[in-house]
């Protein structure tokens, strides 16, 4: 839609005035980063300072959104939570995608024997419970970070190779393709120039609706003991934990990371609809 | 330090003075039959007490409603919670001829539960015989360790059993007594069902009968008609919930659908009391006392570099205890020495714990100097095994002992590991450098010690081999004189306060609370549920 | 994948039932005693021969047949999972297709806003919220004891509700969103436009083609949404206390009860393909464009 150069503005103009939601979720996607990427200015504690004498203070000017049971800034820990989250649903979706694509776009490009390995493998594993699939993977690789990225990854992945395959079926099928092939372009070579730039919006598109998955998965399964454990601040991890021992005493420990959680996965699916309404309409139904 | 824990223990009192002062009244009234009681139990792995898997609490509170046993602790508001003097429960008297033999004589006319295979026969010493001989033959009961001290037992005649040890084991009357150890059950269910893991086969001569289970919801126990207790229990019905969820339990109680407090051993977690005591709006009781649920951090003490005493000791000065009492227990909680504060006629009281007293104070300048000493100024990096059992004050714990170690220095990752995946290794001292959580909560000394101290046992999880320790571990079990056998477990106490094999951590102060239509009734720390209501009754 | 998937996870059931006292010696007697000593393509081959037979085996710490504890439990959460869906349908067809149809109105705006927002609570804490608010204010607990329906249907679905009115909220959205996006797509159709130039009234075009269109969706959703739901409820089990087959398997792979896990597995993929199979025949019978 946006042509570089000058268009960049009136694009945005444009898209802010056609799709408000979706400039909302911009909004708020942008200032998620903000936080994430400046936490260290941003924030006035760090995740981990107790504040002697602060326990449990509701919010005021001192502690905008105030304090918790072990008398951390609550605003702090909000705005080193965005890192986590950004970092797990970045680093998730990353993964997911490049997984997702690779079986998507060659399954598709190729068909054939190794179309329907490939399928019937990614059939067998979206039969799967989740639960199964990440309790599996959660106790195998042990609790951290690192591997609550791997195990939504490959969950994620699976589902969205199909919807990728599916655009690269449609794409295939066009002229130019067969004209590359016709004129002996390797199949590297078609994929990376004919086949990607022709899919990437659906990738794109399916990335940001996954990043709000990502953020509502990992607070589940903080409530099930398997979240990013702790020191991090993960908003999933503080409200179900803390945040939901002291929900009476110190409602505002509940609130402002649910809230946090909540605002996210609204940014990243208006974001999501809005692009998809813009940049995709066949993928509508997906 | 010690001030804060002899504040606590006058204010253990004097509620529980409270208590007593609101008993003539209440024991003036005549005890009412009758009324279902409500509370929240958990859901039995199966009901085989000897079988794999029978673990520790989910099936051994729920056996103390239907079965017996040889002794109980004495139950009710004039016992002292933390203290289980012995009363006869089966056993009518007994007798120890010498220090390795005991005869006990059975109580006669002692009816099984009415139901089929055993359809209310009388109990005989055969029965002990067998269970006992089963208790310890049974492949994979997790608690055998209790009687392995117990070389055979006989039945002499029909209602007399001897007991002969194969070397002095002065706590072998307290092991009797505890609801993990020895429930009487009877040879016509094994022999029916196989093993006893249906609910079918929890035939005993308890107070209640089981009459439905209902997996993974709750079960319902019923008045045993035929109880040798003549008129006991009062309680007709009991009603027990599983409840997995902590939202969910707080609703409950609020809706006055548990007679008791949700959390073992019929208590409320201060966190949790503090916030709802206003929202409810029926009278209810409580009482406080001392959790015998202590953590630690446990450690490589056969390496470097926790082989050298100075390091192990800057690790307890760099714990804020008061600290961490404030920060996760709500300001109430005790500290602990070796033994659990909790255990109120073992554990050495904090000044008189003497010379080793010191490491238990918090000073992080003091720290970092023996730190220096050891060769350690600059600190060193670790790790810390770690799970959460569910549990956010233990979570919270955590993330404070880690900040703690970091301020002298000592960089220790979290290493957290899924429950299964703890306790088949971190749990049994499989780590590389420390590890954290709670132990198992026993009721005497012996089990906490010997276990965590005694060379090569499996739960001595910090690699300890000190032939000192050891050899007082073995005397204290061959000291039959309560009084003598104090002061060595106070000796052990004091010795490994200065070596600090082990990082105690405070414990909390539970909050019994209990409806106030519920009589005659006393909480207590241990898992003998049924034994403390079998003589209460409800005045609705 | 059904058998070997339970058996990477560290430490087994044997060393959990012997908790945290367990002996060496224990522990090899008891794995004997069970049968997991032996090497596993041995276990595998005996397990599959006697699922062929449709014996699943017995739990590793209840001894009691799998097969039965399932059969006791997955009505009750298919029963959640319907209840959900239904209620999922009854708030967002309507919704999905007045949005559809005001495109970019108000009230397409607001309806999708709610229908996000309904996205991006985490479900365990509208739960949370919902039985401990009214508990907090009035004393008074909503769905407290499960029943099951046979014994006490009016009780049975009371406490079924609250549950339902959860998972089906999330799902609400979803659909809300897919009905949206659908109809959208067959509005712009050529043969709509045909029909609004034919001067029909909106609402019979809307009813005729989006009614018919509008059920794909939730056919697919359910094709989709039955593994998730099944092995996913376990969160709202849990707050509910429901004896259902989430929690089911939570416990089996905590407890490393692999009888259980795979036993679960088996019967969720195969459910999961017989449902697919039925999803795919729905299709055809909706819509003539779909020939297999």
């Amino acid at each position: 839609m946006s042509r570089p150069g000058g268009g960049w503005a009136r694009a945005l103009a444009r898209f802010a005035r056609r799709k408000p939601l979706g400039a909302l979720g911009a909004v708020i996607v942008v200032a998620m980063l903000v936080m994430a990427a400046f936490a260290e200015r941003i924030a006035p504690y760090g995740y981990d300072e107790s504040l002697r004498g602060a326990r449990m203070t509701a919010p005021s000017a001192a502690h905008w959104l105030g304090t918790d049971n072990l008398s951390r800034d609550i605003w702090s820990r909000v705005v080193y939570g965005a890192r986590v989250s950004i970092t797990v649903g970045f680093l998730t979706v990353a993964l997911a995608m490049l997984l997702a694509t690779a079986i998507g776009v060659t399954t598709a490009y190729f068909g054939g024997v190794w179309d329907l390995v490939v399928q019937r493998v990614v059939d067998a594993w979206l039969s799967f419970p989740y639960l199964i699939i990440i309790l599996s993977l959660m106790a195998v690789l042990g609790p951290g970070l690192g591997n609550v990225v791997v195990a939504l990854a490959v969950l994620i992945a699976a589902t969205n190779s199909r919807v990728i395959r599916g655009a690269t079926l449609g794409v295939v099928e066009h002229a130019y393709i067969e004209a590359a092939r016709a004129i002996g372009c390797s199949h590297a070579r078609i994929i990376v120039r004919h086949v990607l730039p022709n899919v990437a919006a659906t990738i794109i598109i399916l990335a940001t609706i996954a990043l709000g998955a990502v953020i509502l998965a990992e607070s589940a399964l903080s409530f099930l003991g398997f979240g990013v454990p702790p020191p991090h601040p993960s908003w999933g991890g503080m409200l179900a934990g803390s945040g939901r021992t002291y929900m009476f005493r110190a409602p505002w420990m509940a609130i402002w990371p649910g809230v946090a959680i909540s605002l996210a996965v609204f940014g990243f699916n208006m974001l999501g609809d809005a692009l998809r309404d813009v940049l995709d309409p066949r993928l509508r139904g997906s | 330090m010690d001030l804060s824990r002899r504040q606590l223990l006058a204010a253990g009192s004097l509620s529980l003075a409270g208590v007593a002062l609101g008993a003539p009244g209440a024991g003036a009234q005549a005890p009412k039959r009758g009324g279902t009681l409500s509370l929240r139990l958990w859901d039995p792995p199966h009901f085989d007490l000897h079988a794999p898997g029978g673990l520790s609490y989910k099936l051994h509170i729920a056996l103390t409603f239907t079965h017996s046993r040889l002794l109980k602790p004495k139950a009710g508001p004039s016992v002292h919670p933390g203290t289980f003097p012995l009363e006869p429960d089966l056993a009518e008297s007994w007798t120890q001829p010498n220090e390795r033999t005991y005869v006990f004589k059975l109580r006669r006319g002692v009816k099984w539960h009415p139901k089929p295979p055993v359809n209310g026969r009388e109990l005989v010493a055969d029965d002990v015989v067998y269970t006992v001989n089963r208790f310890m033959t049974t492949k994979g009961n997790a608690n055998a360790f209790m009687l392995e001290s117990l070389a055979r037992v006989e039945a002499t005649d029909k209602y007399t059993v001897k007991f002969t040890l194969k070397e002095p084991f002065a706590w072998f009357l307290d092991t009797l007594a505890n609801p993990m150890a020895l429930a009487i059950v009877a040879r016509e269910c094994v022999e029916k069902f196989g093993d006893l893991k249906q609910p079918e086969a929890v035939v005993g001569t308890g107070p209640w009968m089981l009459d439905a289970y209902r997996p993974n919801q709750g079960l319902t126990y019923v008045r045993h008609p035929g109880y040798f207790v003549a008129g006991l229990p009062y309680i007709d019905r009991v009603e027990a919930t599983v409840d997995e969820d902590n939202a969910s339990r707080i609703s409950s109680f609020l809706a006055g659908k548990y007679d008791i407090g949700w959390e073992n051993p019929g208590t409320i977690n201060r966190t949790d009391w503090v916030q709802i005591k206003d929202k409810v709006k029926r009278p209810v009781r409580t009482a406080e006392f001392p959790s015998n649920v202590m953590s630690h951090i446990s450690m490589r003490a056969d390496e470097k570099p926790f082989s050298d005493v100075r390091v192990r000791q800057a690790m307890s000065l760099a714990i804020d205890r008061k600290g961490l009492i404030e920060a996760t227990a709500e300001g109430v909680g005790v500290m602990n020495p070796p033994v659990p504060a909790a255990l109120r006629d073992w554990t050495i009281p904090m000044e008189q714990l003497g010379e080793g007293a010191r490491w238990y104070r918090y000073d992080p300048a003091e720290a970092r100097k023996l730190l220096a000493a050891a060769g350690y100024a600059s600190g060193f990096p670790g790790s810390v095994c770690f799970t959460t059992y569910g549990s956010t004050v233990l979570v919270d714990s955590m993330q404070l002992v880690q900040k703690y170690l970091k301020d002298v220095g000592i960089d220790a990752k979290i290493d957290q590991k899924e429950y299964g995946a703890y306790v088949s290794s971190c749990f049994y001292g499989n780590f590389s450098s420390m590890a954290f959580g709670p132990q198992t909560p026993f009721l005497e000394p012996d089990t906490f010690l010997y276990g965590q101290y005694y060379p090569n046992h499996p739960r001595n999880q910090s690699h300890i081999n000190d032939p000192q320790v050891a050899d007082m571990l073995v005397r204290q079990r061959r000291t039959a004189d309560p009084v003598k056998r104090r002061a060595v477990i106070y000796d052990i106490q004091r010795y490994l306060a200065t070596k600090q094999y082990y990082v105690q951590m405070p414990s909390g102060v539970y909050v019994g609370v209990w409806d106030a239509a519920l009589k005659n009734y006393g909480p207590n720390i241990g898992y003998d549920y049924g034994g403390r209501l079998t003589a209460a009754w409800l005045d609705r | 994948m059904v058998f070997a998937l339970p058996r990477l996870l560290p430490g087994d059931a044997v060393q959990l039932m012997l908790e945290e006292k367990a002996y060496a010696r224990d522990l090899d007697e008891l794995r004997a005693k069970l049968g997991l000593d032996r090497p596993l393509h041995v276990q595998y081959v005996e397990w599959a021969a006697r699922a062929v037979r449709g014996d699943l085996g017995k739990s590793l710490w209840t001894r009691r047949p799998v097969l039965e504890e399932i059969g006791r439990r997955l009505p009750i959460t298919l029963e959640l999972a319907l209840l959900a869906l239904a209620l999922a349908i009854f708030i967002a067809l309507p919704v999905g297709i007045l949005a559809a149809v005001r495109q970019d109105s108000v009230g397409d705006l607001v309806a999708r806003s709610l229908a996000i927002f309904g996205l991006s609570i985490p479900a365990f804490w509208l739960a949370t919220l919902l039985i401990v608010l009214p508990a907090i204010w009035w004393n008074w607990r909503p769905s407290a004891d499960f029943v099951p329906f046979g014994a006490d249907p009016l009780g049975n679905l009371r406490h079924m509700l609250l549950p339902a009115v959860v998972l089906g909220i999330a799902a609400a959205a979803a659909l809300m969103r897919l009905a949206r996006g659908m109809l959208l797509e067959v509005l712009r159709q050529d043969y709509v436009r045909t029909a609004w130039a034919k001067g029909m009234s909106e609402r019979a075009i809307v009813l005729k083609h989006a009614l018919r269109n509008g059920v794909i969706p939730v056919v697919t959703l359910l094709g989709t949404q039955l593994p998730q739901i099944i092995g996913g409820t376990v969160v709202i089990e849990t707050i509910f206390g429901l004896p259902g087959m989430s929690r089911f398997l939570f416990d089996a792979i905590n407890q490393r009860d692999y009888p259980v896990i795979q036993g679960v597995n088996l019967i969720v993929v195969s459910t999961v393909v017989l449902v697919n199979l039925a999803v795919d025949a729905l299709y055809a019978v909706l819509d003539p464009r779909i020939r297999y």
